[in-house]
């Protein structure tokens, strides 16, 4: 299994995420479970996520159109369907609290270019589709998109208990099914009767 | 998370002298702990980590890398890595391995190869390789056989020889894992090219043995324990048998920092803290280090005395060196139809065509490849699209989405040759949180090691395309910089001068000291040592009973 941490945590390696990860203290991360906990049960009861508690509503609105634009909705769910919101916010509550300055210094920097970018604009979540498109293209190597890009691959496809992959909807894009018992035939080729040769 | 269940077995007084004290409860702690046990001695695991059931393993991916409490993280045990002699020291993990009770067996992917009879005396065939310590094993591929039988026949391996397999007394006890579709294309793409592949020897049982029930094709194996105990971890193996003599206590979240010697340069016992760090000494007849090709030679170079000023068992000063990783590389193969290969065990398929070293290469080297598939999620959507994939967006999705179901990996395992400056030393500066020196590691592949990787991986890619994908590629660099293979370090051989153990495992200075892990080993293998670590542990165990009972210890 030799190659087995160093992919797994690729995306975060080398951040400030990655640090506060490694950091982690285990009080924290059973913080951010109780918390998914009780989000996943106030849905099945059909009502709202909790209220966020880190992020303001317009910080929080930012970050989601940045991690919709990340994975974008289509037929199937993006960011925004993930919950991937709810994750970040529930991270920077627990686990990831010392990566609440950075992020939103950063968050702060880049609606400055936004506004800078854009007259009459002050945020990112303000312009149209296309303008946030152009503009994520042209700054795809600003430091908060990494990271916001790190939260959105994590709050989209790590397990629903860290609060983000809302009943699996992160895997569903993948067509990977979280039922962790199988029986063969397992895909299409080993379905196929064996070939003489 | 950790609950207290009632265990059979014996519970050792404080300051009860036992038999044997072993450290380390992994690949082969377990195995040697049953068999001692077994022989009638009284036996005292103690692992570092903490002892979970079966039923606690879980499929959480996020937690099961890097920060998991199961891992020697960062944070607690942390290591200085130089990447070669002179390199600065980065701080930062250099070598993995896992803490909690069965150790990288519960964790391990289960490939299950032997060694073949040119593992053991390779170096008489081949002549030396300047600049390395290249050598042969003191003890043949014929004399380790009987001892693969048996651990493949009590821990409970599924597969079948094949066309390049060494001689066996007996056949696998199970039947080959169903084949899945990364085993059925490789099998295509190995006919094509002339190659023979086989199903993969894993320690997974495929049906129903000794009490426990065949795999349920979950997919969770490399990195993760199994619910079901159809890996044959010694969690799930041996541990219960050696508790059931009622002569062996496994006393998890035990942290040893010392062997212990007297004035006659025995061994006595050893120190270790316990959970709450508090120290304690417990006193053996003799002691058995099984703790891992790193901190075996870690744990004797913290024993340092005025006796031993370098270190316990380190006449010959080689405690430490040599240290072989295997080499690893992973390719990727994209095909039209869905392989699903996300299900089930990672590896069906393998082969064995490049096993053997061929000068006409212009290096030396020999490796395996096997087909798999690295599909946990999160590992897929960080690493598993080419290279040239977009990193955002709709077309990051996209691919994702069609990807994720038409990949599969065909990765492989070669050579480590010996080089002394490849080693585990004690950091001079950085200390874990118990206080005690953290291990310095220096590792930088040799040029032939790369150049075996290279020329395998290129194979590898060549077969992906020869069964049909889509596009194939594979990555461009091969410097090792982590290890999981932990090898070599506290060699085994027969002249003192040369080598740390002797053929029976016993320490050369210190004769009531054994040594037991993949340290032990002279050659690395073809890239999966689990099988051969723990043949040498049900040998050495003999030997060491049989010592033991002629009061020679």
């Amino acid at each position: 299994m030799t190659d087995l941490s160093r992919r797994a945590f690729l995306a975060v390696a080398g951040t400030g995420l990655g640090a506060a990860w490694l950091a982690a203290r285990p009080e924290d991360v059973a913080g951010a479970h109780e918390h998914a906990d009780a989000a996943r049960r106030a849905a099945a009861r059909g009502e709202a996520p909790p209220p966020l508690e880190v992020l303001t509503p317009e910080q929080a609105a930012d970050i989601e159109a940045v991690a919709s634009r990340i994975i974008p909705t289509d037929d199937l769910p993006g960011a925004r369907e993930a919950h991937v919101i709810q994750y970040v916010d529930r991270s920077l509550a627990t686990w990831a609290a010392d990566q609440r300055e950075p992020l939103l210094a950063g968050l702060a920097r880049f609606n400055r270019l936004v506004a800078r970018r854009h007259r009459g604009r002050s945020r990112f979540a303000e312009l149209t589709a296309d303008q946030q498109l152009a503009f994520l293209s042209a700054n795809a190597r600003d430091p908060f998109f990494q990271q916001a890009r790190d939260l959105t691959i994590l709050g989209m496809f790590a397990n629903p208990s860290w609060g983000g992959n809302f009943e699996g909807a992160g895997w569903r894009v993948l067509g990977f099914e979280p039922r962790y018992a199988w029986q063969p035939p397992f895909g299409e080729y080993d379905a196929e009767p064996p070939r003489g040769n | 998370m950790q609950r207290q269940v009632a265990r059979p077995g014996v519970r050792f007084r404080p300051g009860q002298t036992v038999d044997f004290v072993i450290v380390g409860s992994g690949a082969a702690g377990g195995v040697m702990a049953k068999e001692l046990a077994t022989a009638g001695f009284t036996v005292l695991v103690l692992e570092q980590g903490p002892r979970l059931e079966a039923h606690e393993f879980e499929h959480d991916e996020f937690n099961a890398f890097d920060r998991s409490h199961l891992n020697n993280q960062a944070s607690l045990q942390p290591q200085v890595f130089l990447q070669g002699p002179g390199a600065r020291p980065r701080r930062r993990q250099a070598t993995v391995y896992h803490r909690l009770v069965g150790g990288g067996s519960v964790m391990f992917t289960s490939n299950y190869w032997r060694f073949k009879e040119l593992d053991f005396n390779e170096r008489s065939r081949l002549g030396p390789i300047g600049g390395t310590g290249f050598e042969d094993w003191p003890i043949t591929y014929a004399e380790l056989e009987p001892y693969y039988t048996k651990a493949e026949w009590e821990l409970g391996v599924s597969g079948v020889p094949g066309p390049f397999d060494p001689p066996r007394s007996r056949p696998y006890p199970l039947p080959p894992l169903p084949v899945k579709s990364s085993g059925v294309l490789f099998e295509r793409g190995a006919r094509a090219l002339g190659l023979h592949a086989q199903p993969a020897p894993m320690a997974i049982i495929s049906g129903p043995y000794r009490g426990r029930p065949g795999c349920q094709h979950c997919g969770y194996c490399a990195g993760f324990g199994c619910e079901h105990r159809a890996k044959s971890s010694t969690l799930a193996t041996v541990i219960p048998m050696a508790e059931a003599t009622g002569r062996c206590e496994i006393r998890p979240n035990s942290y040893v920092r010392a062997v212990e010697t007297d004035e006659r340069g025995r061994a006595r016992g050893v120190t270790y803290f316990d959970a709450a760090k508090a120290e304690h000494f417990q006193p053996a007849r003799a002691v058995v280090l099984c703790a891992n090709g790193c901190e075996t030679p870690r744990l004797l170079l913290l024993s340092r005395s005025s006796r031993f000023p370098d270190g316990l068992a380190n006449s010959s000063g080689l405690v430490g060196k040599y240290l072989m990783y295997n080499g690893n590389a992973s390719t990727t193969g994209v095909f039209e139809r869905q392989l699903n290969d996300w299900k089930s065990v990672m590896v069906t398929r393998m082969l064995w065509d490049f096993y053997d070293a061929d000068p006409a290469r212009g290096f030396y080297g020999g490796g395996g490849i096997d087909a798999r598939f690295w599909g946990y999620p999160l590992f897929f959507v960080q690493g598993g699209l080419p290279p040239d994939a977009p990193t955002w967006g709709a077309e990051f999705k996209r691919l994702l989405r069609h990807n994720y179901s038409r990949t599969m990996n065909v990765d492989v395992h070669t050579t480590s040759l010996a080089v002394e400056t490849n080693r585990v030393e004690l950091d001079p500066v950085v200390r874990d949180d118990w206080g005690l020196a953290a291990a310095r590691v220096t590792y930088r592949d040799h040029p032939d090691d790369v150049a075996m990787m290279r020329f395998l991986a290129r194979k590898a890619v060549e077969l992906l395309q020869a069964a049909g994908a889509r596009r194939a590629w594979g990555p461009d660099n091969f410097e090792q910089t982590v290890g999981y293979h932990l090898l070599g370090t506290c060699r085994m051989g027969n002249d003192p001068r040369t080598s740390v153990v002797d053929r029976f495992h016993r320490s050369h200075d210190v004769r009531n000291l054994f040594l037991c892990d993949g340290s032990s080993l002279v050659t690395g293998g073809r890239g999966q040592p689990t099988c051969t670590i723990q043949a040498l542990a049900y040998r050495a165990a003999e030997h060491i009973a049989r010592f033991a009972r002629r009061a020679e210890i």
